[in-house]
């Protein structure tokens, strides 16, 4: 410790800041980022994996309809809430919001045969009676996030008029696979999922991981300059490793959603031709009649424009509304430019929705 | 904290701009490259029997991390099965009490205003646009 300290003392001054800054050598980098995921929340209800949670008010009064986030079924959902001040939920809450949110949970052997019936047919309809019954309404809003936005959406096309859905907000929702030029040729007739999931069961996280990663080649070694460049700025370096962390936190694909993610979406593009059927029922989206949000990044590079336009262009909503912001597929929900630009457009166009 | 007296001008602007610009170029450039079908279906064969010879060496190394009583990933793999078990219990044991205690609020008025605290009225209304 005294031959670092030395050290330090002995470096020129911009660098020995910046170590200073980042605590190093004697810094926990875990302990930079924080811990994530802290609104206060609680369980209120769980099925296999999944665990649904009601966020406490932090307002004296709140809006009528109650909000359920639906995440991703790949990433863990705390990048919705990551750290005081940095957290799309705490920022839903202080505008009044009564906010559940959707865990899926890590999905193990026992669940490969796990079906997208399975999370949108009866999960997915049990949160919803849930919150309803825990709010005492008769209507939600719901909110939901990449894959997540995919399968409310599928719900919301399926139930039609039937489904208790005040107000439907997608965030970066991939609802055209032929606009996933990337994962489409990548997972074409050539791609054997059978194979990977005889050996796996469900799709490994690191598997999810290095896909997404695939589809920006030079992004994490250009993080990594980019954290370089900008190493004086303590919030950047905690912002850097709280994403960091998020990103290789991926959860495994469930394998029975996987093989139907592949075949009926990437290959078949069957919601946007109509054809795809789930439980008997094919799922339209001009069922769709509620008011519709759908926010997409600017630049996007894992649900790319093409791959989401079709929402709103082919929902039957008449109130329906397509907003694109600056930033990508993360920087959409969470960070810096989110809190000033997604979260305030979101909040304007909700409240409205929600007396 | 914002980045000191920084202008377009500062050589430092001007380095992380290009690089954020070159960076974008760079990435669509390779990612075009991979959508190609020539270069997909290879590198999808490729990646399968990297895959294979991964499998070969997890099967090997299982074997000799064993001899020498040490866990391998597949061991570390249903340890994480477990704790992902009794994760969900205790997840199930919380929603439980939740829903205990929403029963007893009812029942108990002593009960029934910490409930009432956590659940704010719903009057809110968005604020006019003058």
């Amino acid at each position: 410790m005294r031959s670092a300290q030395a050290l330090l003392g002995a470096l020129p001054h911009p660098v020995q800041r910046t170590l200073e800054r980042l605590g190093l050598p004697a810094a926990d980098l875990a302990a930079l980022s924080g811990p994530l995921g802290v609104t206060p929340k609680e369980t209120i209800y769980t099925q296999g994996t999944l665990k649904l949670h009601h966020f406490r008010p932090q307002c004296d009064s709140v809006y009528r309809v109650p909000v359920l986030i639906v995440t991703s079924l790949v990433n863990q959902p705390y990048i919705l809430d990551l750290v005081p001040g940095q957290s799309m939920v705490e920022f839903l809450l202080k505008r009044g919001f009564d906010v559940y949110m959707i865990e899926w949970g890590r999905p193990r052997k026992e669940h490969q045969n796990l079906c997208l019936e399975d999370h949108v047919l009866d999960r997915l309809p049990a949160c919803v009676k849930q919150v309803l019954s825990h709010s005492g309404q008769k209507e939600l809003s719901i909110i939901a996030y990449c894959i997540g936005g995919l399968l409310a959406v599928l719900w919301a096309a399926l139930a039609g008029r039937r489904a208790p859905l005040k107000n439907l907000v997608c965030m970066a929702a991939p609802v055209n696979s032929d606009g996933l030029q990337s994962l489409k040729a990548w997972m074409g007739p050539n791609f054997d999922e059978e194979a990977l999931l005889a050996r796996h069961g469900n799709v490994p996280a690191e598997w999810v991981q290095n896909a997404l990663r695939a589809l920006r080649p030079l992004g994490k070694m250009a993080g990594a300059l980019s954290l370089l460049n900008q190493a004086d700025q303590t919030e950047v370096v905690r912002s850097h490793l709280r994403m960091g962390r998020w990103e290789t936190d991926n959860i495994p694909f469930p394998g029975g959603v996987f093989r139907q993610m592949v075949r009926d979406f990437l290959r078949g593009n069957a919601l946007v031709r109509g054809t795809w059927s789930l439980g008997g029922h094919t799922a339209d989206l001009a069922a769709i009649e509620v008011p519709l949000l759908h926010l997409l990044a600017q630049d996007d590079h894992v649900t790319p424009y093409g791959s989401s336009r079709d929402l709103v262009l082919r929902a039957g909503s008449r109130d329906k509304q397509e907003l694109i912001v600056k930033g990508g597929h993360v920087g959409l929900v969470a960070g810096r430019g989110a809190e000033l630009r997604m979260w305030p457009a979101l909040d304007a166009w909700l409240s409205l929705r929600s007396v | 904290m914002p980045s000191r007296d920084f202008n377009a001008l500062s050589p430092v602007q001007i380095w992380r701009d290009w690089f954020v610009q070159c960076e974008s170029q760079w990435s669509e450039a390779l990612t075009q490259l991979l959508k190609d079908p020539r270069v997909g279906e290879p590198l999808n064969r490729q990646l399968s029997e990297v895959q294979f010879m991964h499998r070969q060496f997890a099967e090997f190394a299982q074997a000799s991390l064993a001899s020498f009583n040490l866990p391998s990933r597949s061991d570390l793999e249903v340890l994480d099965e477990r704790m992902g078990r009794l994760e969900d219990g205790l997840a199930q044991v919380a929603a439980a009490l939740s829903d205990l205690r929403r029963t007893l609020a009812a029942r108990s008025p002593a009960l029934a205003a910490d409930e009432q605290a956590a659940r704010p009225a719903r009057t809110r209304r968005p604020a006019q646009k003058d």
